[in-house]
């Protein structure tokens, strides 16, 4: 390979060889501000290819040949010079800082805008900043980086994590965050190699996101990738990687087998004897898992074309017993100017996906049996052994309904494959210097195979070291659903731009066409041979086979455009508008406006400011726009017949006749949810650009939230509900992001960033909407949350503990104003629970508000500091005032099932520990109660990574650019109130924070390199 | 320059290129009422699919937990069984009358006779325009009209007065409308409805003989018309209906202990029932109605158990049979509690362990399935299909003998085939030894609740046994508060619930 490369440099280099007479030019680059000197910076003769880099001492030296007019300087982070060559010999260049917060180029979503431009909230990421952690995906990556954007993290290898942008916005429609890759509109980016991405541009408020009309509700995030760059035909080669290991982070002890006897004989009375096995189950099912990430890009190019490859290759070993995800991408960009006028282009991507028993993959039905073991590992008592020899201890011959977790784990196997292939082709016309044409033509084709095998297992002796029990499988099982999805995106539209003196008008103006396909098909049988070899439904039993499969269609057609006007780069303003129409809608509904509108003011440009030296920029800005929430089921509003409602006829021995049922009332007048948002922001930069910041509010409201409004039984709709746009949802934020940093001198630079955000989460009128009851986590539970008027979505909503009964009189004594004993059924050390309603009992109509699962604020802190080679950083993340429900332990029902540690020591036991907060020993089965609400404020140091880069002098020797190691880790350190795994846990928007069992957060600590030749 | 001009004009084409008609998507994958002309057949097995509703803590509930716990557990016959906390609310409140109108299982029951009501509705609506020749369209229409005069006759014995459905609304905005969605129409109307729908089956459909197993006929018909009538005290139309089915051939009795296994399905005894089996080779049957009542693990443990253990036979009943009958060890799965170990075995050969292995000491034997020696495509499930009698031919007889009681004709017949068939002797025919004779060949067959009730002595046979029975109330259950709530408040509760 290596030989390869070198050869194909020679190649190149021979094609670009010039001929003409050669001088030599030399000099220093300095900064203009300090005078440091700027090693790295890259020089090229004008017009060619032919260029150099600065040394490290800031100095370079370059042949140049006669005819040749100038040198043009650019440097990362400053702005391009260029100075004729004349006869000089020597020529020292000053380079003058970029002002970063303003000159960088946004991607806005059907064009760019130079960052000063911008008039809504809008937040861009570099790619950089995110390949430095061990993560899967960008959006990870992104966690503690932008305000604004709450993401909710998940341990379990393959998944993407949760996005929440200025809080949660819908009941009962999707949540999922637009995402623009390369023009192709998709809601997952798990196929995505962070490696491959220049930037990520987050488009927060409705007036920056209404350019996407129904699709913006959630937030949209455009994705660019690389694109090779003119090096003069250089082939550019860059290999990174990371290994590391992974480990759970924060697991909760549970009673050891001594614990455990101890509070079972306080709980029921009986002592248990004979059992000498001590076992921590969560050691059992969980391991150390080996993390692995390698990239290779070679990109390079000419003037007229480019072209960036790359590989990647993810390794991600779960730590649960046999949990893997393993990912291969390959993307393919090339760009081509056919000629002075016409450019046209290609970017595409495939990538392979496997997941094997995985806690959640990808959303496909068939998912391994991991949650189950977590919640079995937590139940299970330590009295009995995981193994005996190859026999499974019994669990649930013991405590009759957990089952062994490690059988829990091994007694299938889920594998889900997923290849996909995205890319879009591009075509750019610009018949005047003034106006451009450009065509896109995105596709996304996704196939997924899930295969998932349940082996055959008795409870008897051939598995466990004694029999019975619950934990069995009398017949194996094999199941198989494929899925194929395809989508293609077509945008059109035309840019003008131009400046009239100080006017400075842009305009853009086309349409889009969007179409979706999918299809999935299922099949099982039983009585599958236990060889994987023959994991195929022809060796099961015919006749247990079963077999399903449906498929969706939909299309988009819009109207999309904008105008900026830019007065002297004092008074700018955006307005865009987007007519959508959906074929998921009724006739009447299928068409929708979305306008917007931006102002924007830079104070520092305006004439009174020149004298100042405090602010290098200050300017504020205010916006307003309608963005829609289409994620709604493509038959919401048309009535269909509920096929295969059979009946048996013939008895109970017989095969069924196949019917249907008419069982549903729609609303036929179905439409999208829409927000509508206010933003105002002050955007600073001051002390020479060494502190800057922004400063937003924003107000955001939803109307037509789709709700369920109950109907009565009468009407004839089985579930009694008929889904229909009623509800209103308000979010009020503040945000705040502030970055400092210094060049203290030549060897050492650092900077301080910090942000946090404030949102107030409400429902504002459901409007006839019922009450919306979620979070039922079942036992003597039930619903846990309440989605009501005035509180945030998904509020918990529980009984309200007021103390333990010390003794039985207290509980005599607890009595409604009637006399009647409110408790009567209570005991000593059984909790006191508030009657609300004063009824004189204890029910569901005495339960009370908890708080809810969306932080109050939410805050990342970022630090980096660089000394000579050796570069630092550390990222924090938090968030304050959500609670959690430590599900979990609520669902506990039985007094075989095993207790966490600490509580066999902090509960209520008589005079000894009259504690009025844990309750005494019990048997669970406890109410739905603040008891388990718990803080899920927590404050986590991210990722830190440090770092060093090796010489040039010493790497040349062996033809490397450039040669950084490093060293980081994830989630290395956390502070939190909450006792279980994890407050960071996802759900939909009604029943978030709840810990079930959920795949514990995982610490990693990895090595890697980064390479450049 | 000529180019870019030729450029520009034809890029400007790409803007416009979509055409209306590429938004009209129809829905995929789902059939509308125009898409398949066979959907009025359809819709006639999909309305006997609706009388499979056992989803009694959510959607709705036909024969399910929830029908269980209001015919047996709330009678005498039966007590709530399983561990004392298990489903104390709503089964407990069920069994001791202490019921709210917020009972889970009052609203399911209510809401699983809509939906099933809804269901036929639409079916006899897609019926009426069908393009199906008229005899057999009439049959049709005869089957849906004997099931909804069966489910209105379980609603005016569960709530009394009851909204009268019988159309289709348009959408939600018609059924606000009309005051039939919304208001309780007087018994008496529904009890005319009833009879209207049940007389229409009888008058269009074949004896059992002359239709297909499984479906309703006219035997079924005039056996449900005989006990709508019995609840009115038409003893005339009780006594020809039941004549009628009598002379007609078509039943008679078998061996009581094999009624309810799978040999017994649809037997010659059969007149009507609830029909489960397979369908896309996994079980159908109704939800829960087997695992509720299966055999509960207890005590010491150590078996794998075949459900939640509800619906356990009460002493009271036990004691009702009298010595010799047959029928008491059909009926009652009696758990081993000698001390000695033995466990019972039942007819299939599986061994429940004794008493202090299992949860309680009686259990039902008439949901009971074999998972070894009955047929089931899914036969690891607990929840195994279990075909409910709903009429058999021995309740005909015993209707006849009472209709004769009262019509000063012959009751001993009946009454001795019924009483010979259970290895017992014949006994002088008196009111209340028919009245026993139904108790103890209908037991745990979800009659005796509302038998007693019917036979205006429930509150003295439910105090008898120590339930708090509150008479005037507890005859009839609470209208469930949410559907008062969306109602308007047009819709009443029933006396003495708050």
């Amino acid at each position: 390979m290596r030989k390869f490369i070198y050869i194909f440099i020679l190649l190149i280099s021979f094609v670009f060889q010039g001929l003409a007479q050669v001088r030599t030019i030399s000099g220093t680059v300095t900064d203009t501000k300090d005078g440091s000197t700027l090693p790295g910076v890259n020089i090229l003769i004008k017009g060619t290819t032919t260029g150099t880099v600065t040394d490290i001492n800031g100095k370079y030296s370059l042949s140049v040949p006669g005819a040749s007019t100038s040198l043009v300087f650019s440097f990362i982070g400053y702005k391009p010079l260029e100075i004729a060559v004349g006869d000089a010999s020597v020529i020292n260049a000053k380079l003058e800082v970029e002002s970063q917060m303003l000159d960088e180029v946004v991607v806005v979503g059907y064009g760019v805008q130079k960052k000063s431009d911008i008039t809504g909230a809008t937040v861009k990421i570099k790619g950089d900043d995110l390949t430095r952690q061990p993560v899967l995906s960008a959006t990870q990556a992104m966690q503690g980086k932008v305000s604004g954007v709450q993401i909710i993290s998940s341990g379990s290898p393959g998944s993407a994590p949760q996005m929440r942008i200025r809080g949660t916005g819908t009941l009962l429609g999707g949540t999922h965050v637009l995402y623009v890759v390369d023009g192709v509109l998709t809601d997952d980016i798990t196929n995505i190699n962070t490696s491959d991405i220049v930037d990520m541009n987050i488009l927060k408020d409705a007036s920056s996101s209404a350019i996407y009309g129904s699709r913006g509700a959630n937030g949209v995030i455009i994705i660019t990738t690389k694109k090779g760059s003119s090096t003069g035909g250089k082939l550019k080669v860059n290999y990174n990687n990371n290994i590391g290991i992974r480990q759970a982070s924060n697991l909760v002890k549970m009673a050891s087998a001594d614990e455990y006897k101890n509070y079972y004989q306080a709980a029921t009375g009986t002592s248990l004897t004979g059992t000498n096995a001590n076992t921590d189950w969560y050691k059992t099912i969980l391991r150390n898992a080996l993390e692995q990430n390698h990239n290779l890009s070679i990109s390079g190019g000419n003037e007229n074309t480019t072209y960036f490859f790359s590989g990647s290759y993810l390794n991600d070993e779960g730590i649960v017993l046999q949990n893997q995800f393993k990912r291969v991408t390959l993307r393919s960009n090339l760009d081509y100017k056919l000629s002075k006028i016409i450019k046209t282009g290609i970017q595409s991507s495939y990538a392979n996906a496997v997941n094997e028993n995985g806690f959640n993959n990808l959303d496909i039905d068939e998912n391994g049996n991991i949650g189950g073991a977590f919640n079995d590992a937590y139940r299970a008592p330590p009295i009995i052994p995981s193994m005996v020899g190859d026999k499974y201890g019994n669990v649930s011959a013991f405590n009759g309904q957990v089952g062994n977790p490690v059988l829990d784990i091994k007694d299938n196997k889920v594998r889900v494959a997923t290849n996909r292939l995205q890319g879009a082709g591009y075509l750019d016309i610009s018949p005047f210097s003034f106006l451009n044409f450009h065509s896109s033509l995105g596709a996304d084709l996704l196939f997924k195979q899930a295969r998932q095998y349940n082996y055959k297992f008795l409870n008897d002796e051939s598995t466990f070291n004694v029999a019975g029990g619950n934990q069995m499988n009398l017949q194996s099982f094999l199941a198989n659903k494929y899925v194929q999805d395809f989508k293609w995106v077509w945008d059109n539209y035309f840019t003008f731009s131009k400046k009239f003196g100080k006017h400075d008008l842009k305009l853009m103006a086309g349409t889009t066409a969007e179409k979706f396909q999918e299809i999935w098909i299922y099949g099982s049988r039983k009585e599958v041979p236990a060889d994987p070899n023959l994991w195929y439904l022809y060796n099961g039993v015919a006749n247990s086979s079963q077999n399903d499969g449906r498929g969706d269609k939909w299309t988009r057609n819009s109207y999309m455009g904008r105008l900026n006007y830019n007065y002297n780069d004092l008074y700018l303003l955006t307005a865009t508008m987007r007519r959508d129409g959906s074929s998921r809608f009724p006739l009447k509904n299928r068409w929708g406006t979305f306008p917007s509108v931006g102002l924007a003011w830079n104070i520092s440009n305006e004439n009174f400011m020149k004298s100042q030296h405090l602010f290098d920029i200050l300017r504020i800005r205010g916006s307003w726009g309608v963005v829609g929430n289409d994620q709604i089921s493509t038959d919401a509003f048309i009535n269909t017949v509920v096929p295969n409602l059979a009946y048996p006829y013939g008895g109970s021995s017989s095969t069924a006749t196949s019917g249907s049922q008419i069982n549903q009332i729609k609303d036929p007048n179905i439409k999208w949810e829409s927000t509508a948002e206010y933003d105002f922001a002050l955007e600073f930069g001051m002390l020479n650009d060494r502190l800057t910041g922004e400063v937003n509010y924003y107000n955001k409201k939803v109307d037509n939230a789709l709700i369920n409004v109950n109907i009565p039984s009468t009407v004839g709709d089985a579930d009694h509900l008929i889904l229909t746009n009623v509800a209103s949802i308000q979010n009020t934020g503040v945000e705040v992001m502030l970055n400092w940093k210094n060049k203290v001198n030549s060897n050492l630079t650092y900077s301080i960033g910090g942000n946090i955000t404030l949102n107030k989460n409400k429902v504002i009128g459901l409007n006839g909407g019922e009450p919306i009851l979620g979070g039922n986590i079942g036992a003597a539970q039930g619903f846990t949350t309440i989605t009501d008027n005035n509180h945030a979505i998904g509020s918990f909503y529980v009984l309200k503990v007021l103390g333990v009964f010390q003794n039985d009189d207290e509980v005599l004594n607890y009595k409604d104003n009637k006399g009647n004993i409110i408790q009567p059924t209570a005991h000593a050390g059984d909790f006191k629970y508030w009657d609300k309603n004063s009824d004189g009992k204890i029910d569901d109509k005495d339960r009370d508000f908890a708080g809810s699962y969306q932080p109050k604020a939410y805050f990342g802190l970022n630090f980096t500091v660089n000394y000579k080679r050796w570069d630092f950083s550390m990222d924090i993340y938090g968030n304050v005032g959500n609670q959690v429900y430590n599900g979990k332990r609520a669902i506990r029902i039985s007094g075989q099932d095993n207790i966490e540690s600490a509580l066999v020591y902090s509960r209520w036991n008589g005079k000894s520990n009259p504690s009025q907060s844990q309750p005494g020993a019990n048997t669970g089965n406890l109410l739905a109660s603040d008891y388990f609400v718990e803080s899920g404020t927590f404050f986590r140091i991210n990722n830190l990574t440090i770092g060093y880069t090796f010489t040039e002098n010493l790497l040349k020797k062996v033809n490397i650019s450039s040669l950084r190691i490093f060293a980081t880790s994830q989630n290395l350190f956390i502070i939190k109130k909450y006792s279980g795994f994890t407050a960071e846990l996802q759900g939909g928007p009604l029943d978030s924070g709840i810990e079930l069992s959920s795949y514990p957060t995982t610490r990693t600590v990895a090595v890697g390199v980064n390479l450049n030749f | 320059m000529k180019t870019r001009y030729i450029l520009l004009f034809l890029s400007s084409f790409m803007l416009f290129s979509c055409t209306k008609s590429f938004l009209d998507v129809p829905v995929q994958g789902g059939a509308t009422t125009s898409s398949d002309p066979d959907l009025a057949m359809k819709l006639v097995t999909g309305s006997y699919n609706s009388l499979l509703q056992g989803d009694s803590w959510g959607s709705g509930d036909v024969h399910g937990f929830a029908f269980v716990s209001v015919t047996d557990i709330a009678s005498d016959d039966a007590d709530k069984g399983s561990t004392a906390d298990d489903q104390k609310v709503p089964v407990g409140d069920i069994d001791d009358f202490n019921l709210t109108a917020t009972n889970k299982f009052a609203e399911t029951l209510w809401s699983g006779h809509y939906n099933a009501i809804g269901t036929i509705n639409q079916a006899l609506l897609a019926l009426s325009t069908a393009n199906i020749d008229a005899t057999t369209k009439a049959k049709l229409i005869a089957e849906v009209k004997f099931l909804r005069g069966y489910l209105y006759f379980n609603m005016v014995r569960m709530y009394g007065d009851v909204p009268l459905v019988l159309r289709v609304p348009k959408d939600q905005q018609d059924a606000n409308n009309d005051p039939a969605f919304q208001t309780r129409a007087n018994k008496q109307i529904v009890y005319d409805t009833i009879i209207a729908d049940l007389q229409f089956a009888a008058n269009n459909l074949p004896l059992k003989s002359g239709y297909p197993i499984g479906h309703a006929n006219k035997g079924a018909a005039e056996s449900m018309l005989a006990k709508v009538y019995m609840y009115l005290q038409n003893w005339q139309k009780v006594y020809d209906l039941t004549e009628d089915v009598m002379m007609s051939k078509q039943y008679k009795l078998v061996d009581y202990s094999i009624l309810w296994r799978q040999i017994g399905d649809n037997c010659v005894e059969s007149i009507f029932e609830i029909e489960t089996g397979s369908f896309n080779n996994s079980n159908l049957g109704t939800n829960n109605y087997t695992v509720s009542q299966g055999v509960r693990v207890g005590g010491k443990g150590g078996w794998s158990d075949l459900g939640w253990g509800f619906c356990n036979p009460s002493t009271d009943l036990i004691n009702a049979y009298e010595a010799g009958d047959l029928r008491k060890d059909a009926t009652i799965i009696k758990i081993d509690n000698s001390g000695n170990h033995t466990g019972t075995v039942l007819w299939d050969g599986f061994r429940v362990p004794s008493a202090d292995s299992v949860q309680n000491l009686y259990y039902n034997y008439k949901a009971y399935t074999s998972a070894t020696k009955e047929t089931f495509a899914n036969a690891n499930d607990k929840d195994r299909p279990k075909n409910i009698k709903i009429l058999r031919y021995a309740e005909v007889l015993l209707m006849n003998a009472e209709a004769a009681f009262h019509l000063g004709q012959d009751m001993n017949t009946p009454l001795t085939e019924v009483r010979t068939r259970a290895g017992l002797q014949p006994t002088t025919a008196t009111l209340d030894a028919i009245w026993e004779e139904r108790r103890v060949e209908l037991a745990m067959e979800h009659d005796r609740f509302w038998d007693i009730v019917r036979q205006g002595r429930a509150s003295q046979v439910m105090n008898a046994v120590g339930k708090h029975f509150v008479p005037g109330k507890n005859e009839l259950l609470p209208i469930p508060t949410s559907q008062i709530q969306l109602s308007g408040g047009k819709l009443t509760q029933n006396p003495l619930y708050d």
